[in-house]
């Protein structure tokens, strides 16, 4: 018993330590808002403040409204259905992930815009020659960068609703159909309602945080703001307050979303049912599940990645390619490591506060994996002053002759892929857990299995797909990533996305689109290998 | 390869950021490779010192500070006056002495305590539409809050660092109520919102949204010889106007790129090597060449291409001025909604 008692210890310390050493960024962020702002707020209430929260408010709830329905829907169509192309369309509808959403902002204005060709083929066919001729909605304003968001990031959704609708049992739907009841409103919605929940949560973080299409489209949101205040009024005190302020924002949301879900169980807990089957679909039917299904899948990848292919104009630059091969290499060894590490401490943060059904400790898990809703570069600067805080006291071995630091290599960039992009993976292990039963792992420790056998033998491979899913997604994830790849990177270090920006960071699109193709490219590999694996039996 | 093998290769390539060559020089930068990429193969080949480089167009200062003197940062590179004030307030550079920097930047272009330098001037312009717009009936930065040009004007988001900057010089010279007089009566002349970079309100001329806008002088050379035709015929739809330029006016608004050497370099030498070899008559010729920059160097003669824009005069207000009033700036952008 005692020897027992010592293992949880262990194994529960050990995940407390991790969660609490994330935390540490923001507590420093939380330290350097203390301090005089000169009477910046009462100025920011006056003029900006209101209009920042408002679009973000806006933006944030556009958003899930789009991409929920987008992935939602398409997610029910492809999980009851089967008809003509399905096979494809189920995993087209995932590509979209693979682009990320700054790319698909430059290229959609270019294509949208004014001197765009969708208004020159307008004006050539209705004759007109001015703007002043006719209404078009304008690309670079709310509208413009709900719909771009949202077709870049309903996949989320998508795929975790899709796997939800899955695995419902066969049994609900008869029944639900014997008493004539919506399937979807009475079964599969509510069922899915976790799974879904975390994918627009997922979804409204990566929102609040999104600083590239934003700042394109000149949207004035809280993240803009922060920007606003730190380089405009030279602020970090000030623009670590709001930086703040938006994240418990966004803690209130998450917790009233889990509140809301308190009390309810969603796994499973009958033996061996049957996963529901799909019907097959013909004629009128048909095509019109699939024109929906090919919506989402051609605003968010054919559109824009056609309209990049065809900037790939002029002659093509060998050396171009080649250095693009190196960046390329880089990006795979960095996104392979970052969401190794990620999913490792996923899974042991969700394992261990499931098994150890430690309340305090899922809400700290939790809570340490909310960094996603931070604008990257501001939590870059969190990573930054704790790396150096932590420098300094690896000053003393230089005392033993070494010279020991971990600012400015890639450790500390993998530390800050790891807060930001935990919530990816913990979502991941967390729906996959929610699935199983408790019961399980009670039986487990009652039959005398030990806390890590437990962990290692029952809990880890019922959710091994889990894990693997949500390690695919971190891995495009780290591909995409830009702000804090580009600030916490080492000397000629450059990521695809890195090397994309700075030609697309002063509108040089020809320039851009070899390395914004290549992150496309490598990140449709992962995704199909992805849509394979979820097809496979879970056990 | 085994399991072990695999976890070294992993190890060496997380720690392996900072191995230290014999000469060389480390450059955090906030102008993009591509454009600096050019002078530094020269360095390289003039000097035998590599150089290292890390871009990022924000952040790089708090980075420098939470490194402190474990920092691997000899140089810092910035494109504006603003980001070189923000190292210098922060206490980010080591003054260092250097005969030749002094006499190749005159002294309003560089800091008095000799930690940061001018290197390269832009200067922010009016562009109006050749066909739309009489030349001359623009002739200084006031006349864009006049009301007849209702609806006739395009800029990019007042809150970016060259709207912010030519603010500044406008408070400076009127003081901060009639600044902000002329910012709101720029914004009720503006034919849309606020977007995009000084390339797109050309863009925006030539396909007739809108009739002025203001632009940094280098992006009309960008797009007058850029290799794609269309954006050659946006830069040929133009006339350029170098405001305020009347005998009695303070002349058109410049900004710097500029530089310094980070506080605790270990390659000391090498960085002050590094900035004198950009204020040189040769790396001075190149900024304008490849990116339509005058050069700082008195003794250096503008290209002949920047030339036939016409000569200028310059406001000769103290640099560090406009850096000082970017907060008060900002403050009137949010007011009036730039």
């Amino acid at each position: 018993m005692l020897k027992l008692l010592r293992r949880i210890n262990y194994w529960k310390c050990f995940v407390y330590l991790i969660s609490l050493t994330l935390l540490c960024p923001f507590i420093s962020l939380f330290l350097i808002s203390f301090g005089d702002t000169d009477g910046l707020w009462a100025h920011l209430f006056a003029t900006v403040l209101i209009k920042y929260v408002a679009n973000t408010l806006a933006l944030m709830l556009g958003v899930a409204f789009l991409s929920g329905a987008f992935g939602i829907l398409t997610a029910w169509i492809v999980s009851k259905y089967h008809f003509m192309f399905s096979k494809y369309i189920d995993f087209m509808l995932l590509l979209p992930a693979a682009c990320p959403a700054y790319l698909v902002a430059y290229s959609y204005t270019d294509f949208f815009e004014y001197a765009g060709p969708v208004q020159g083929f307008i004006r050539s066919l209705m004759g007109w020659s001015s703007a002043s001729d006719y209404y078009f909605p304008e690309i670079r304003s709310l509208g413009g960068a709900i719909f771009v968001l949202s077709s870049v990031l309903y996949p989320y959704i998508y795929l975790l609703a899709r796997t939800a609708f899955r695995q419902i049992p066969e049994s609900y739907i008869e029944v639900s159909s014997l008493y004539k009841r919506s399937e979807f409103w009475t079964i599969g919605f509510p069922l899915a309602r976790p799974a879904i929940a975390a994918g627009v949560a997922l979804v409204s973080m990566e929102v609040v945080s999104d600083f590239g299409t934003v700042e394109y489209f000149s949207l004035q949101t809280l993240t803009l703001g922060i920007f606003n205040v730190w380089i405009g009024m030279n602020s970090i005190t000030a623009a670590a307050q709001l930086a703040t302020c938006s994240f418990v924002f966004i803690i209130i949301l998450l917790v009233l979303e889990m509140k809301s879900r308190s009390g309810r169980r969603f796994n499973d807990t009958s033996k061996n049912q049957r996963s529901g089957r799909t019907k097959k679909l013909v004629g009128a039917k048909a095509i019109f599940c699939v024109i929906l299904c090919l919506l989402p899948f051609c605003f968010g990848f054919l559109i824009p990645i056609s309209i990049l292919i065809s900037n790939l104009v002029g002659p093509f630059k060998w050396l171009n390619l080649i250095e693009s091969l190196v960046t390329l290499r880089n990006t795979l060894m960095l996104s392979l490591i970052g969401a190794s590490l990620i999913m490792l401490i996923a899974t042991l943060i969700g394992s261990v506060s499931q098994v150890s059904a430690d309340r305090k400790l899922q809400n700290l898990a939790s809570f340490s994996s909310t960094g996603y809703a931070f604008p990257g570069t501001i939590l870059a600067l969190g990573v930054m002053i704790f790396f150096g805080f932590i420098d300094n006291i690896l000053v003393f071995t230089e005392s033993f002759g070494w010279n020991l630091y971990l600012s400015g290599t890639l450790s500390a960039l993998l530390f800050a892929y790891l807060i930001r992009f935990l919530a990816v993976g913990y979502g991941s292990v967390l729906s996959g857990l929610s699935k199983t039963s408790p019961n399980l792992v009670w039986a487990s420790r009652t039959l005398g299995l030990s806390f890590s056998s437990t962990i290692t033998k029952i809990s880890i491979p019922l959710i091994k797909r889990s894990i693997i899913a949500g390690g695919v997604l971190v891995f495009v994830d780290i591909m995409k990533e830009l702000p804090m790849t580009l600030l916490l990177r080492p000397f000629n270090f450059d990521t695809l996305a890195t090397s994309t920006y700075q030609f697309a960071h002063d509108e040089l699109m020809t320039e851009a689109s070899l390395p914004a193709l290549l992150i496309v490219l490598s990140g449709l590999i992962p995704i199909v290998f992805l849509n394979k694996l979820l097809k496979q039996p879970e056990f | 390869m085994g399991l072990k093998n695999l976890f070294l290769v992993i190890i060496t390539f997380i720690l392996n950021a900072q191995t230290i060559d014999a000469r060389e020089v480390n450059i955090y930068s906030h102008r993009q490779p591509f454009l600096i990429n050019p002078f530094l193969e020269k360095f390289t080949e003039k000097t035998g010192i590599n150089t290292n480089i890390i871009y990022s167009a924000q952040g790089l200062a708090q980075r420098l500070n939470s490194e402190g003197k474990n920092s691997p940062a000899d140089v810092i590179l910035t494109v504006d006056i603003a980001s070189l004030i923000v190292y210098h307030n922060m206490d980010l550079f080591l003054p260092i002495s250097s005969e030749k920097l002094k006499q190749n930047i005159p002294s309003h272009l560089r800091s008095l305590d000799n930690t940061w330098f001018g290197l390269s001037k832009r200067s922010r312009i009016i562009v109006t539409s050749k066909e739309r717009i009489q030349s001359r009936s623009i002739t200084n930065i006031e006349d864009l809050s006049d009301q007849k040009w209702r609806g006739k004007i395009c800029t990019r988001p007042g809150s970016h660092d060259y709207n912010r900057a030519l603010l500044a010089s406008i408070i400076a010279e009127h003081g901060e109520e009639k600044a902000e007089k002329w910012a709101s009566g720029l914004v009720a002349n503006l034919a849309r919102r606020p977007q995009g970079n000084d390339r797109a309100q050309v863009k925006a001329i030539f396909e007739g949204q809108c009739d002025i806008a203001i632009i940094n002088n280098y992006y009309f050379g960008l797009l007058k010889y850029s290799d794609i035709p269309e954006e050659r015929d946006w830069a040929n739809s133009l006339n350029l106007v170098f405001p305020n330029q009347g005998e009695t006016e303070r002349g058109a608004h410049i900004n710097i790129s500029g530089g310094g050497v980070a506080k605790h370099a270990k390659n000391k030498s090498e960085a002050i090597a590094l900035l004198e070899f950009l204020t040189n008559k040769e790396s001075q010729d190149l900024y304008g060449k490849i990116n339509f920059e005058y050069p700082v160097n008195p003794k250096v003669a503008p290209t002949i291409e920047l030339q036939s824009w016409g000569n200028f005069k310059s406001d000769k207000i103290s640099i560090s001025t406009i850096a000082r009033l970017s907060g008060v700036a900002q403050r009137i952008i949010d007011r009036v909604g730039w």
